[in-house]
């Protein structure tokens, strides 16, 4: 477990430097050197008037198994909720008014925001979990397209296997 | 006296409170409200309020007399893959992992160029196709989900379920009232839960989701 900070909540109150054993909290970046953070610690997160740092874990648990008809009826939303947001996104281009171009540019962003929140809720909301593994190295396999960001694909799976 | 409450934010109007403050007398019986009053928190029309001791049994009909097809899963779609990814973009954030935050942008960027465009006529044929998983959709995958007591799709399926039910309120509004509808006064959408606010000031905090409303965004107005 290593600390973080949310910068939201900090109120630069720097106890936090005064009490880190290695200076992991002496950064300009507004975040904890990682590199220097002693897994386990948190003086820091003690010591913070405003409850600013936390521990995040170094792994997570292996994601919840998710039984195939849940999923099923999931994908059934993920792809009707991507479909209206497509229509949206085309009606916001198309509008012929100020009001129809802001309604339904809130409603194309909604329904990305549902499709979003259902597709986590399908086998994805950990991006270090097996499923999102297994998707992304089954893209590197199967898209040939140029334009397709492979360095990040590649870069990704490295990152996530840590 | 009876009361009624709002599906969407749980808002519950008492006959025998009225609400003063919007200039609702103590005693005001249900029927006269005016019709187009609407849910105080939420915005939800009057018509979408429960009779709070009317039992809910709607949405278990509907769910058993669909069938599903069982057949195997299909490939995610590109607009599937755009929304996978810059969902987990948003996860590597939470989880302070910035580079892979990144990362994953720039695969939802691809994924976003990839997407077929589909023929849009009007906003009634997507309020169709709302009301079509509000009937059939929505009910089959809360009930698929209960069965099975996975807690997490049951919650993204419950503020699915209600955040849709605005967008076809406010989707019948805007047929009949037209833009005046949004003349002089600002749209929000929770970036949460993709709640749609219309109103001049946000709710304090969101009424499906119950985010504080430093997560509710205004749209900006553009030029036509």
């Amino acid at each position: 477990m290593y600390a973080v900070r949310n910068i939201r909540l900090c109120t630069k109150d720097c106890l936090c430097l005064y009490v880190c054993p290695t200076g992991a909290t002496d950064t300009e970046t507004g975040q904890i050197d990682r590199n220097k953070c002693l897994s386990g610690c948190r003086v820091c997160a003690d010591a913070c008037p405003s409850h600013a740092i936390s521990l995040v874990p170094e792994s997570y648990p292996p994601q919840q198994e998710k039984k195939s008809p849940v999923v099923f009826k999931m994908r059934a939303l993920s792809t009707s909720k991507v479909k209206q947001e497509q229509l949206f996104a085309q009606l916001e281009q198309s509008a012929s008014s100020e009001s129809a171009r802001r309604l339904a540019k809130a409603m194309r962003r909604s329904c990305r925001l549902m499709a979003e929140d259902v597709l986590r809720e399908s086998g994805y909301m950990l991006p270090q979990s097996e499923n999102v593994q297994t998707l992304l190295e089954n893209e590197l396999e199967i898209v040939k397209d140029e334009a397709f960001p492979k360095d990040a694909a590649k870069r990704l799976i490295a990152l996530l296997k840590q | 006296m009876a009361k009624y409450v709002c599906p969407i934010c749980g808002y519950t109007y008492d006959e025998a409170l009225g609400r003063p403050e919007d200039g609702i007398a103590p005693g005001t019986s249900w029927q006269k409200l005016p019709e187009d009053w609407t849910c105080p928190l939420c915005g939800a029309p009057k018509s979408m309020f429960e009779g709070k001791n009317t039992p809910e049994s709607k949405s278990a009909t509907a769910a058993s007399a669909v069938q599903p097809p069982e057949e195997p899963l299909r490939e995610l779609s590109a607009g599937e893959l755009a929304a996978l990814c810059s969902n987990l973009a948003k996860g590597c954030e939470k989880q302070y992992h910035a580079e892979e935050a990144e990362l994953f942008s720039q695969l939802a960027a691809y994924y976003e160029m990839q997407v077929p465009k589909h023929e849009a006529k009007d906003f009634s044929q997507i309020l169709a196709l709302i009301e079509e998983e509000l009937r059939i959709d929505y009910p089959a995958a809360k009930e698929e989900a209960a069965n099975n007591h996975d807690r997490g799709s049951l919650r993204a399926l419950t503020w699915g379920e209600k955040v849709s039910r605005i967008l076809v309120s406010l989707l019948g509004k805007f047929e009949k009232q037209g833009d005046s509808m949004l003349e002089g006064t600002n749209v929000y959408v929770c970036e949460i839960c993709g709640f749609v606010y219309i109103g001049n000031e946000p709710p304090e905090i969101c009424p499906v989701c119950k985010v504080p409303n430093l997560k509710i965004s205004m749209i900006a107005k553009e030029a036509v």
